[in-house]
């Protein structure tokens, strides 16, 4: 028996020599593991093979690895991986509150993006509050009103004649009422619903300097021109805009299903990633599909410009035994041939400034490219996670008339206040 | 035990010696055996435990190094309308309580006195116990959502359609209902069990001393089912205020509001959606110890009962 031990013992120290001399053979060998929510989806497939396949060519012996985690717990999981300080090298990360609330944990990437600044845009939103940048973005993100140009025909409107302000819209709304249409889809079940609505009225409601004065927290909830917004929303639910039962309606992707099975004449959507115009026009035809911009209730100039943001992009985290490859790998999705099939095959707006957009025969794409040049911040995206978490409830709160305007105005000024404290 | 080795013989001796050293002391043997569950129990319990204590009282975000800040949490959450809600919501929640007793009970009685189809119903009840909290919650979502079949079903009858699950009024007891549908068939199984072990001399005794069947119900079954009733609403109420998570994930998301939102639901929010786990530990400190409390109170009852029989 002893003798027996003795021989397995020998055995196993050989085993683990051996292996460790083969590992020690390719330890050139390197790994870079990617995590994000979107490599498994098929219409981005081609775009995460691009990446993967030209950077293991051009990086010999470097594997690219790439983890899709569930959308709804990846910041759950993101946090697990940085408070245990391993995981993943790179990391995709959505623009603003999301990806500035992390910046403790991601390399700073000024230097190393100098030379693509100039030709991808969407830096603002991966830009930390020490001002330095901390991730690449590949995507712009925008919220533009889509709408089924069957049913406005229906309403007796012309989808040639977007509204270009308040009232018109309002018109428009009634118009469609009157035809028996109800006039917007809506899913708050989360508060995505009323996330949505807050930053397309502001996009054009507020000045440069409102939409500053925000993103420090300095513009407070119960300020005139941020009251006006939530009032919108009252009076608008009120008024039968919204297709009942918003607040048990989740937002991705029942909200999107009835407008794309024509239930509803008007939807505000995305520009990129999901519910957006690929999208919609795969299932109403892209000649159905209409797209304008929301007009503020009130201020504004009369211009209406798109509400725009770096969409998505990819940090470094701190923590990766390889980062300068990591670098590299963040810099490479941006590159100009991968963002062309993103564009193409996923309907993305890529963050690359070089892509081709000019063979696009979508008509809402068309429009919205033309916007892309002169946008205006996403209000959402400058707020903290937890003024977004309170704005979901209140909003919901809202239509179920539990509270007033002033009173949900009063609560989210506390909130800001505590979270501009920290 | 006294297994001394007589026998020359080498292998005998070792054998006997290896029964002493295992078997000679009870205690130390029963110490062996628990050993195993102790350890996991440390390790994955007592040690996370004391772990979460030490981050309530930091500022930690997941992130940077955290801070002590002594009891700043525990003030802020006496402060946090989200919290306090929550708190609302659970004790909601165990005042229902008695319904979730009460139905499988009584239906468990009656499918012990043979009700036609009584194994029928029987497999029923039980077997939403045996589905995911997150198919059953797909389920409803379906049945309950505005444009969803049971409002398609009132609409037929004449009445107005009722956003269950978007009305502040209604989410929380929709949820409820749910989860008592998919756990009841559980507490009817451990009923039917207890069932079994009821005298039934004595029940055929009030019979023939004519005993209406409440009154044998009221004073027979039920009492002598009272150890079983204690333990399975031990049981339920500790199911009650940890498992809703699923549920509350897939129905709610725990609005509108805070309607729906049980403290389990925002330990989950704030430690995830918002980089707060030295808060999120604050909250589940404070959901501990009235576990810990609620649990004492209900194994005292317990215990008061089992020394009175």
């Amino acid at each position: 028996m002893r003798h027996a031990m003795k021989h397995l013992r020998a055995g196993t120290i050989l085993a683990a020599a051996l292996v460790g001399t083969a590992g020690f053979a390719y330890a050139e060998d390197v790994t870079l593991t990617v995590w994000d929510w979107k490599s498994g989806d098929p219409t981005t497939a081609p775009y995460f093979d691009k990446v993967k396949a030209d950077f293991e060519a051009a990086h010999p012996g470097v594997t690219v690895k790439y983890v899709m985690q569930p959308h709804d717990q990846y910041y759950t999981l993101l946090g697990t991986a940085i408070s245990a300080g391993q995981g993943p090298d790179v990391v995709l990360l959505h623009g603003g509150s999301q990806a500035k609330e992390r910046t403790g944990a991601l390399v700073k990437l000024d230097d190393a993006v100098a030379d693509i600044k100039s030709r991808v845009a969407g830096w603002p939103e991966f830009t930390g509050a020490d001002g330095s940048v901390y991730a690449v973005p590949i995507s712009i993100q925008g919220f533009a009103v889509y709408f089924n140009k069957d049913l406005w025909t229906k309403a007796g409107l012309d989808p040639a004649k977007v509204p270009a302000n308040w009232a018109e819209l309002k018109a428009d709304v009634e118009a469609l009422k009157k035809a028996g249409i109800t006039p917007f889809a809506l899913g708050n079940k989360e508060g995505f619903g009323a996330e949505f609505w807050f930053s397309a009225l502001a996009a054009n409601g507020w000045t440069a300097e409102q939409q500053a004065a925000w993103a420090k927290g300095d513009l407070k909830w119960s300020s005139p021109e941020v009251k006006a917004i939530l009032q919108a929303w009252v009076d608008a639910n009120k008024d039968g805009w919204f297709a009942e039962g918003a607040n048990s309606t989740a937002k991705f992707m029942d909200e999107y299903e009835s407008f794309e099975r024509g239930e509803n004449a008007n939807t505000i959507g995305l520009i990129s990633d999901v519910a957006h115009w690929k999208e919609f026009d795969g299932f109403l035809g892209g000649d159905k599909v209409g797209v304008y911009v929301m007009p503020p209730v009130e201020g504004g100039n009369g211009t209406l410009k798109l509400p725009l943001s770096g969409g998505i992009g990819y940090g470094v985290t701190k923590f990766s035994k390889n980062p300068d490859l990591a670098i590299a790998l963040a810099k490479s999705f941006a590159a100009t041939p991968a963002m062309q099939v993103f564009f193409e095959s996923a309907g993305a707006i890529p963050s690359d400034t070089a892509v081709d957009t000019s063979k696009v025969d979508s008509p809402s794409a068309k429009e919205i490219l033309g916007w892309l040049k002169d946008g205006v911040p996403l209000a959402h995206a400058n707020m903290s996670t937890a003024e977004l978490e309170e704005w979901h409830r209140q909003s919901q709160l809202l239509f179920t008339g539990e509270t007033t305007v002033d009173k949900a105005a009063a609560r989210l000024d506390e909130v800001q206040a505590s979270s501009k404290k920290k | 035990m006294t297994a001394t080795p007589t026998s020359k013989d080498a292998s005998d001796a070792r054998s006997g010696q290896r029964k002493r050293r295992v078997g000679a002391n009870p205690e130390r043997l029963a110490l062996f055996f628990v050993l195993p569950a102790l350890a996991l129990v440390t390790i994955f319990r007592i040690v996370p435990l004391i772990w979460g204590l030490g981050y309530s009282f930091t500022d930690y975000n997941g992130i940077a190094e955290p801070n002590f800040i002594g009891l700043a949490n525990y003030a802020e959450l006496a402060r946090d309308p989200a919290f306090l809600d929550s708190l609302v919501n659970m004790l909601i929640l165990i005042a229902t309580l008695p319904i979730w007793i009460a139905l499988p009970l009584v239906l468990a009685i009656l499918i012990h006195q043979g009700v036609p189809g009584g194994k029928l119903f029987r497999a029923v009840y039980f077997f939403p116990a045996v589905l995911s909290s997150v198919i059953v919650g797909a389920i409803f979502n379906v049945l309950l959502r505005y444009d969803g079949s049971f409002n398609a079903m009132l609409k037929a009858l004449g009445f107005s359609a009722v956003d269950w699950l978007g009305n502040s009024s209604t989410a929380l007891f929709s949820l409820i209902a749910v989860q008592l549908w998919a756990t009841f068939g559980m507490s009817l199984l451990i009923f039917l069990a207890g069932l079994s072990t009821v005298p039934s001399d004595m029940l055929e005794a009030a019979k023939l001393d004519g005993a209406k069947l409440l009154q044998t119900w009221w004073y027979i079954v039920i009492p002598s089912l009272k150890p079983i009733i204690e333990f399975a609403a031990v049981v339920t109420t500790i199911g009650m205020l940890t498992s809703m998570f699923g549920l509350i994930y897939v129905l709610t998301a725990g609005g509108p509001g805070t309607s729906t939102t049980l403290p389990e639901f925002l330990i989950w929010l704030e430690q995830g959606k918002m980089n707060r786990p030295g808060y999120a530990s604050a909250i589940s400190m404070v959901l501990f110890l009235m576990m810990a409390g609620l649990a004492a109170i209900q194994i005292r009852i317990m215990s008061k009962n089992a020394n009175l029989s």
